[in-house]
């Protein structure tokens, strides 16, 4: 197929693929790799990586850093990719309907992206989460609620230019609904810009949430990367792999997703250049 | 076991920071620079007498008596002192030299406002200790005369800076104490002075040229510096930016790096005066909690040993009870001990009926955390979780700021807290008010929170705070013990000896067991 | 340049502004927790009579609207109200801290800009090469990279392994410096964050410029030039830099809006004393007042900038016309 084909393209893509692949499959695997999750207690603090039964070392207060990262990798993924979803959804319907109908709707829509533009977004994302309490529906929540404006954006611009299109005049003129006009005809061919950044959100909601974590705000009862870059602030000044090998895994995952965004580019928009 | 060796090592690995550091005493002045975690919320130690308060003050406020390393009295604002053979009269003979640090002289008046209205209307302790003052007489300007309406063998502890510093009654007197501006530029008649506080950077004292101690104080100015996160304090004290560390500054985890560096002093004796035993309490009015098989669990369900070796790097000592293991009256042949023994904990569980229901749980509680950050509160509570979880209790942690934990401590709207109490120099004072029945009082932190009522405890507790001679104590506390211990009166976890780092350049930094809460008037330049 | 575009912008500024503050009132005050009872526990009691009198002093038992109207009647007049953890005006607190955000977002926009622009041109330069493939997997890396842990990567090798710089703060602690021993001590505590921040808007200049610089030197004034006899440097200088520098000036706007809200996570590992420090410990201590504040103030600084951004937009390219 010419999609698989220029998908990858890139030994780049490639790479992010099969890496990606591999984050998943730990991540869905993780409880039946270890014996104990990854808030158990299980041996002495800060035992460096490679100690006997620690191949990731402990952290301070005795947790396998391996299991550690292999659970942070499900919290990662699910909340990247829940918020990307919603934040999709909100953006894919706002953006249509101000995009389609123009005027006024359109108006509106172009002043709370401003709003959302001007306004210092992390700031807000954590008034969120301690609003709605932190957890990671919070997190979820929060995080496609900053990010909703740029696919809406997207979307809008796409309408704006499709919706004056010979196809769409002739599905007016035979009688279909606007609703229809809107999900049947013109979003179809609205959606190769939206794939793309869509996976470089997920990358970006990855950050953004290790962040939330970092500060403290994400879900208290879960481990995950930038949780346990959090805790190991102290613990980094005797023991620095508590904090550099979450680091390493958030580095390697929005990495491979960004290539995959990259490929993805590459598959849908093969008139542009690099 | 960790290898402590390996630890010191790696410290040793990382060089102590290469950037200047200014020199210590810019125009000739002698500074000492200390830190705090963030203001204080006032600097009125009796109002609320939180640890920083406690050592800002010390500097600022003193007390009738000073106690040496065997805790005797020595003399302080105090010249001398006399007991009635009966314990039931005091008489303390006040230093006639002694001003407050606006000038005013420093009379009896002062001492019985304290003593007889502001300290027992603020502080717990104060409260506690001088219940048993029937009158307080000031036959001269220089005199006082205490009346106990019952011998009270701890009387004279009840004068360290840390439990009843002295206040001046023209500043206090017939004012509201809350709103009391002086809470923020406080006089008294210590070594230091208040000089200024600017909010989020540094409170500020300066030397008391009319110091009544000859040659004191042996510095000029001492500065407590804001510095929020324990990473901030370990460099401040590698660089020497800052001179002395005090009881939590530094995280335990990084301990082990200052105790590598050769230009600290450590001590872990600065603080025998309180006594300190980190504790859980439990809410003994909710049923499991009332059982004391169920606390009897808990103890045989958490491994302390762990807890303390692992969790809290060998800072620390496993409590076997009420009284910390070298402080007086402490007798371990009567205690009974809890070792770790999970079996034991779940076969307790069965057979007070808490047994396991679908799902393995026996029961679900809530452990309202300490909000310190991170720091090893959390560390102990998260490890408490899981232990208990191996016998089937289910724990759920509550974070909640300081605000809500005083206002849930106190109103009882907690299953199981956590908190550390200090003895303060004998269980008259610092260890009884948490099991007295008397002394539950329903919206008052630090008070007998968990609602532990034991008439027989009472009886001797009250027994032993008048008992006349030593031997008669021993005997009513050696009981204490024994009962406590047996009923589980409090889930004891371990002893703590907080640590005392300071640069080599100072000396004479620690001089008594109160450490710090008696000020820095003695310290000098090495 | 027309006055009239000027003052429309600054119009639609302040109407903005207006928006931000009235849903941002509304949020912030959505927030559960009382503010009272966060003042009583910093004073360390909280009996009723005490919160009661702290409402009635900060107008917090007043109906929703009469609220909203006197905390607008006050911004209008630069009174943004006063912190309840810190019983001081915002609009002191803020202007006091804000400053050192603005010193090290500056610092950090002439790195990243500065850097980013010379290997974006090196790489432009020489395209397909060695040195072109490591400039853009570089930029991959750095986007890739979170900014918090970036920073605390910066603190483990240059003050934990290797003690060469502060990881701390904004100044040595207690060493009143004056002068120019004071502007170095600054100086040497801005690096680290500083560089922190500039590293992942360098990758962006970086690839801007690259992209900017190979669009730009196809074209047909640029080939004239060659034609002319000028030499590679002068035609890179004169004409390809000159006309790539307007994705730029646009780019370099984006950093400041982003930097001005969003310096939160590097000024918490570094305990920069900025306003980003100043909204974390806002949110965290359900300080409205002061959080509302620093929503203005920021909403005020991004138009400012955009306004900034898009004159010198039209300064560099004659032929955009403003309005």
């Amino acid at each position: 197929m010419g999609f698989a084909r220029r998908f990858f393209a890139r030994p780049a893509t490639v790479f992010g693929s099969v890496v990606f692949l591999i984050i998943v499959i730990i991540a869905l695997g993780s409880p039946l790799m270890f014996a104990h999750g990854p808030l158990s207690i299980v041996g002495m603090p800060l035992l460096p990586p490679g100690s006997p039964g620690f191949l990731a070392g402990s952290d301070v207060i005795g947790r396998d850093m391996a299991v550690g990262l292999a659970y942070g990798a499900r919290i990662s993924l699910l909340v990247g990719i829940s918020s990307t979803c919603c934040a999709v959804g909100i953006g894919v319907l706002l953006g249509a309907i101000a995009g389609y109908y123009g005027g006024a709707v359109d108006d509106l829509l172009m002043r709370m992206t401003e709003f959302f533009q001007i306004i210092p977004a992390f700031v807000l994302l954590m008034v969120l989460v301690a609003f709605m309490q932190p957890s990671l529906g919070s997190a979820v929540i929060g995080i496609a609620l900053i990010t909703w404006p740029q696919v809406a954006r997207v979307v809008r611009g796409q309408f704006l230019s499709l919706r004056s299109r010979e196809f769409v005049e002739a599905a007016r003129v035979i009688g279909m609904g606007d609703a229809r006009i809107i999900f049947t005809q013109i979003l179809p061919n609205a959606l190769p810009p939206i794939v793309v950044i869509s996976s470089m959100m997920v990358g970006n909601a990855i950050l953004t949430e290790s962040a939330l974590s970092f500060l403290g705000l994400g879900d208290p009862n879960l481990m995950s990367w930038g949780s346990m870059i959090g805790s190991s602030r102290v613990a980094m000044w005797v023991a620095w792999w508590t904090t550099v090998l979450p680091g390493l895994c958030i580095v390697i995952t929005v990495l491979a997703l960004n290539f995959i965004g990259d490929g993805l580019n590459d598959a849908l928009n093969p008139r542009r250049r690099r | 076991m960790l290898d402590r060796r390996a630890m010191l090592g790696a410290a040793l690995a990382y060089p102590a920071q290469a950037w200047a550091v200014p020199k210590r005493t810019p125009g000739g002045r002698r500074i000492i620079n200390a830190m705090m975690f963030e203001d204080p919320a006032h600097l009125n130690y009796p109002l609320s007498n939180t640890r920083i308060m406690q050592e800002i003050c010390g500097n600022i406020n003193e007390s009738l008596l000073l106690f040496d390393w065997q805790f005797k009295p020595q003399p302080n604002l105090a010249d001398s002192f006399e007991m009635s053979p009966d314990g039931l009269h005091y008489v303390f003979h006040l230093r006639r030299d002694v001003l407050w640090h606006d000038g005013v002289p420093f009379t009896a008046k002062d001492v019985a406002f304290s003593c007889g209205v502001m300290l027992p209307q603020l502080n717990p302790r104060s409260r506690a200790s001088f219940s048993h003052i029937a009158s307080i007489k000031t036959p001269d300007r220089y005199t006082v005369e205490f009346q106990l309406s019952q011998p009270f063998n701890a009387f004279l502890l009840s004068f360290m800076a840390s439990s009843a510093p002295m206040m001046p009654a023209h500043i206090f007197e017939g004012t509201d104490f809350r709103t009391n501006p002086y809470n923020f530029k406080p006089i008294g008649t210590g070594p230091f002075k208040f000089a200024d506080w600017k909010r989020g950077q540094h409170i500020h004292l300066t030397r008391n040229e009319r110091y009544w101690r000859p040659g004191r104080p042996g510095m000029d100015e001492v500065y407590y510096r804001v510095c929020p996160t324990p990473e901030q304090r370990l460099v401040a004290m590698e660089t020497g930016a800052v001179d002395i560390a005090m009881a939590d500054d530094i995280d335990t985890i990084v301990t082990s790096r200052l105790l590598a560096n050769p230009k600290l002093v450590t001590r872990t004796d600065a603080y025998n005066g309180t006594g300190e035993i980190a504790v859980m309490e439990l809410n003994m009015r909710r049923w499991p909690f009332s059982d004391r098989r169920f606390r009897a669990a808990f103890l045989h369900a958490v491994d302390r040993e762990f807890l303390v070796k692992a969790i809290n790097f060998g800072m620390g000592k496993v409590a076997h009870g009420p009284i910390p293991s070298d402080a007086p009256y402490y007798d371990d042949k009567v205690l009974t001990k809890y070792p770790y023994d999970p079996a034991r904990a779940r076969a307790l569980l069965d057979e007070m009926g808490c047994k396991p229901k679908l799902g393995g749980v026996r029961h679900r509680f809530g452990i309202m955390m300490i909000p310190d950050g991170g720091g090893y509160w959390t560390r102990n509570a998260q490890y408490i979780k899981q232990a208990l979880a191996q016998v089937g209790l289910e724990v759920e942690l509550e974070a909640v700021d300081w605000p809500t934990q005083l206002r849930r401590s106190g109103n009882w709207e907690f299953d199981c807290d956590c908190n550390s109490y200090g003895e303060y120099g004998d269980p008259a004072i610092g260890t009884s008010r948490f099991y007295l029945s008397g002394n539950i009082r329903k919206g008052v932190p630090l008070t007998n929170l968990q609602g532990y009522v034991n008439p027989e405890v009472d009886r001797l507790f009250n027994q032993a705070a008048v008992a006349v001679s030593r031997a008669e104590a021993q005997a009513c506390y050696s009981r204490l013990q024994q009962i406590l211990t047996h009923d589980v009166g409090m889930l004891w976890l371990y002893e703590r000896k907080p640590v005392f780092i300071y640069n080599k350049r100072l000396k004479n930094v620690v001089m008594g067991p109160n450490g710090p809460s008696d000020g820095f008037g003695a310290t000098e330049l090495a | 340049m027309k006055f009239s575009y000027i003052a429309m912008r600054l119009v639609k500024t302040v109407l903005i502004t207006a928006a931000v503050v009235l849903l941002s009132f509304f949020l912030i005050r959505a927030v559960p927790g009382d503010a009272a009872t966060v003042m009583a526990g910093q004073a360390g009691y909280a009996d009723e009579a005490y919160m009661k009198g702290l409402r009635a002093e900060y107008g917090l038992d007043q109906p929703l609207p009469v609220q909203l109207w006197r905390y607008v009647e006050k911004v209008a007049q630069g009174d943004l109200g006063t912190s309840y953890v810190r019983r001081q005006p915002v609009t002191a607190i803020i202007l006091e801290r804000l400053p050192n955000t603005l010193l090290l977002d500056a610092f950090a926009l002439l790195v990243a800009a500065a850097g980013g622009i010379w290997l974006g041109s090196m790489a432009a330069r020489r395209p397909g090469s060695a040195g072109d493939s490591a400039v853009t997997v570089l930029a991959m890396l750095f986007y890739a990279v979170p900014q918090f842990w970036l920073g605390m990567m910066m603190v483990l090798v240059f003050a934990v392994w290797f003690p060469l710089l502060p990881p701390f703060g904004i100044e040595t602690m207690g060493a009143d410096y004056t002068g120019l021993a004071r502007v170095g001590d600054v100086v040497q505590h801005m690096i680290l964050p500083g560089m922190t921040l500039a590293l992942y808007f360098l990758a962006s200049y970086a690839r801007l410029t690259r992209t900017a610089m190979i669009d730009v030197a196809d074209q047909d004034f640029v080939k004239t030039a060659r034609a002319k006899g000028l030499t590679e440097r002068q035609v890179a200088r004169r004409h390809i830099l000159r006309n790539a520098l307007i994705p730029l000036v646009t780019y370099a706007g984006l950093q400041a809006s982003i930097l001005v809200g969003g310096s939160v996570l590097v000024e918490n590992v570094f305990s920069w004393p900025g306003v980003g420090t100043l909204a974390f410990q806002a949110v965290q201590g359900r300080d409205n007042p002061l959080l509302l504040g620093i929503f203005i103030v920021t909403a005020v600084l991004v138009s400012l900038f955009n306004l900034i951004t898009d004159i010198a937009y039209s300064i560099v390219d004659p032929r955009v016309e403003l309005g």
